[in-house]
């Protein structure tokens, strides 16, 4: 019996050593496979800066070798050197610090940074001294057109919630749905709940059909597009009503049309009830109890009169 | 001695005035929630195409499915006015068209949809339209254009107004509750309905005495009585017909094509869209201001009708050529100025088929009008499509329209008396003339309250000439 606790407590053991290396920040899609950085393809991106600062968008789809270029034409100054910096979403990345001689009437700063994963997407900044510097934004393709207004749907229904990428823009490899739980996100993954949700993933477009809605079903949810690099993500709400919300106003209308049609036609009961007495009073009197068109009564009898002489 | 004579008419068709004015109240509301409703259907077809999956010609069905049922059964409407009362054939339409609605916001398919929006309210609203008009026709004479015009005009304003209400309610209620509520609004016809007042006339049933209780062939007597079937065996009338459909062919069409010619000459999203709300706006004006022009006397109707008409079809084969050079302002104004004259010529079609017909018949008239240029109107969009199709651009398409209606107009010169200054008589009733009878029928019209004025119409129309007294 010892040597099965033994055997389980060590199982324990090896289990707990294993869990603490298992990441639950970040759910979704496993990380790319790591491509050794000398495999990496290269590319380059040089911004010459002729005022005192710039931003420069860099859209990235997979992981590379980047070098980032920033040639600086100085100022009044013309100092003979100048420190350049490098700077990562505004932190100082390390050994950048360096001098930067004037060559050719120009500063050049020049180095190479490993984009693997979306921890690497970010703001890169060259910084001449504190006079100048060029941002670079290097993020995968985002989605443009981002539904403002929430979608309603009823209780019950079904609701279809889309994303889009721009024609301009590269096609993502793949999409991911996610819903928010507090403030983490859930990957909706349709094969777990088939009659709930659907996917229909197309190129550039994603669909998603959220069936037999209840009230918990309302809220935030956002689509990735995924590129090798990382994914891009908008949200959309879905905001989920019942059917009475209409209906309140429904029954009002018709309530209001059944008191205008009964006003009506007791109105002209009792016109009609007041002509029909008048006609045993004497033909005069209907003359006057006539409504708004006869006011003409007399008159026109005299003017047919005249007429027919 | 003409001049003293007030606002109604001695001819006794119609008060023109005083109630006449609460029933174009009425029209004007039952038309706008017709009409102005069907053109305003657009914004929910994003929502249909995202909602079923399904394609926007599919969706578009729904429309012209709306349309042609309105049109097809207006003689049913026409028929059950002349059988029974008008006011309940009209609430009768107005419960069906709000039904259709609230049907359709249950639908759970696009065949749902094609039965519910399609034909049943499309059922609902041929009850309608045509009673109604024929109603407000009825109660007046020298103001009739008028009436007629500014009832219509409630087509365009209601347009403006029913599509930033229509996109606000699906946006708190989406589709299904957006259509719940629009059938509470359709059930508005039926208070204008309230309006017309109960009949005591007895049209049609006059004419045909059933002696037998319920045989086939009596049956089929009064059916084709109350439908005014004889009147399709008339030349004026089929002239007149044939002339209206050839106009229904080609005069809606820049309303389908002008954004997109507009944007195929160059122009922006925006520009193309002002062009067209212009048009919109002139279309509104001209139907009042022909409404009371035509009313001043100084020209028969159908005159009239025909250089609107002629007027429309060249503005219509002008728009291409207006955009040829490139030029916005030379657009803008070819749209306005076919804006006005379509608008114009909307006010004079009903109001001249009394003239045709009588007033007695007027009703089986309208409905029978209304079917058949509405297989004109089909014909219309896609045949300009096709020439759009293979002609490459919207010359060809809008040269064609234009010159369907410019037949229609050279047709309706054909109509018998139209080069006399005067407008013939309105063919004869059955009733005997009888003078004595005539005037005691207007001293009655006198002491019957003013809904009664429909049935005494027939009686003293055969005593006058209609347009006499603008001699």
């Amino acid at each position: 019996m010892s040597a099965s606790w033994k055997q389980l407590s060590l199982q324990i053991l090896l289990l707990l050593v294993s869990c603490r290396h298992i990441n639950t920040k970040t759910p979704g899609p496993t990380p790319p496979p790591r491509i050794p950085i000398d495999q990496l393809p290269t590319d380059v991106r040089s911004v010459a800066l002729k005022g005192e600062s710039h931003t420069e968008k860099v859209e990235l789809l997979n992981p590379v070798n980047l070098a980032l270029e920033c040639t600086w034409t100085g100022n009044q100054d013309k100092l003979a050197n100048i420190t350049g910096l490098w700077r990562k979403d505004g932190e100082e990345v390390k050994n950048s610090n360096q001098t930067v001689p004037m060559e050719n009437d120009q500063y050049h700063l020049k180095r190479v940074f490993s984009i693997l994963n979306e921890e690497d997407l970010g703001s890169y900044t060259c910084e001449f001294g504190s006079k100048a510097k060029i941002d670079f934004v290097l993020a995968a393709p985002q989605i443009g057109d981002v539904r403002d207004k929430p979608i309603i749907s009823y209780l019950g229904d079904f609701a279809v919630i889309t994303c889009k990428m721009e024609e301009t823009k590269p096609e993502p490899s793949t999409w991911y749905w996610y819903k928010a739980n507090g403030t983490d996100k859930e990957q909706i993954i349709a094969a777990e709940e088939p009659l709930r949700y659907e996917i229909k993933n197309e190129e550039r477009n994603t669909k998603l059909v959220v069936s037999s809605l209840v009230e918990a079903d309302g809220g935030l949810y956002f689509c990735g597009a995924v590129y090798a690099i990382s994914t891009s993500m908008s949200h959309v709400e879905l905001k989920v009503i019942s059917f009475l919300e209409p209906l309140k106003p429904f029954v009002a209308i018709v309530i209001a049309v059944i008191v205008l049609v009964a006003i009506i036609l007791l109105y002209e009961k009792s016109q009609s009830k007041k002509n029909s007495t008048a006609a045993d009073n004497g033909t005069t009197d209907q003359t006057n109890t006539l409504t708004q068109g006869e006011s003409n009564g007399p008159g026109e009898s005299s003017s047919m009169r005249q007429r027919k002489v | 001695m003409t001049k003293l004579r007030p606002k109604a008419e001695s001819q006794g068709e119609g008060p023109d005035g005083g109630y006449g004015w609460v029933l174009v109240g009425a029209l004007f509301v039952s038309t706008s929630l017709v009409f102005g409703l069907m053109r305003s259907l657009g914004i929910f077809f994003v929502e249909f195409v995202q909602y079923f999956d399904e394609s926007a010609q599919a969706i578009s069905w729904i429309s012209s499915t709306g349309l042609a049922a309105q049109q097809f059964f207006s003689p049913l409407g026409a028929a059950l006015c002349n059988a029974y009362d008008t006011r309940w054939v009209v609430m009768t339409g107005g419960c069906l068209a709000a039904l259709g609605l609230i049907l359709a916001s249950q639908a759970t398919c696009l065949v749902h949809l094609y039965l519910t929006m399609g034909v049943i309210s499309g059922l609902g609203w041929g009850l309608v339209f045509t009673p109604m008009v024929a109603t407000v026709m009825a109660n007046f004479t020298r103001r009739r254009t008028l009436a007629l015009g500014l009832a219509f005009s409630s087509i365009g304003l209601s347009s403006f107004a029913f599509n930033p209400l229509f996109q606000l309610l699906v946006e708190l209620y989406t589709w299904r509750g957006a259509l719940l509520i629009l059938g509470g609004l359709s059930l508005n016809i039926v208070p204008c309905g309230a309006l017309i007042g109960p009949q005591r006339r007895s049209k049609a049933p006059a004419k045909v005495v059933s002696e037998s209780g319920v045989s086939c062939a009596s049956f089929l007597q009064r059916a084709s009585s109350y439908l005014e079937l004889p009147l399709l065996f008339e030349r004026p009338y089929i002239t007149y017909t044939l002339a209206i459909s050839l106009l229904n062919v080609g005069y809606f069409v820049p309303y389908f094509h002008l954004v997109a010619h507009s944007r195929q000459v160059g122009f922006s999203e925006y520009q193309a869209a002002f062009v067209m709300s212009a048009a919109g706006a002139t279309d509104i004006l001209g139907r009042i201001a022909s409404g009371w022009f035509s009313d001043l006397g100084h020209f028969r109707l159908i005159h009239l009708l025909s250089v609107w008409t002629t007027l429309a079809g060249v503005f219509i084969m002008l728009l291409p050529v207006s955009s040829l050079s490139g030029s916005y302002a030379a657009l803008m104004v070819i749209s306005l100025l076919y804006g006005f004259c379509s608008g114009a010529l909307t006010s004079l079609v009903f109001a001249v088929v009394p003239m045709i017909v009588g007033v007695e018949r007027m009703m089986g008239a309208l409905g029978l009008l209304q079917l058949i240029e509405s297989g004109a109107g089909l014909l219309g969009a896609p045949l300009s499509g096709l020439l759009k199709d293979i002609t490459g651009d919207y010359t060809a398409s809008f040269m064609v329209c234009g010159g369907f209606v410019v037949l229609g107009t050279l047709t309706m010169v054909t109509l018998p008396h139209y080069f006399s200054r005067k407008d013939p008589p309105p063919p004869k009733s059955l009733s005997p003339e009888d003078p004595d009878k005539g005037l005691h029928a207007e001293l009655e019209q006198m002491h019957s309250s003013p809904s009664d004025m429909n049935d005494l119409t027939g009686e003293v129309t055969n005593n006058r000439l209609p347009e006499d007294t603008y001699s």
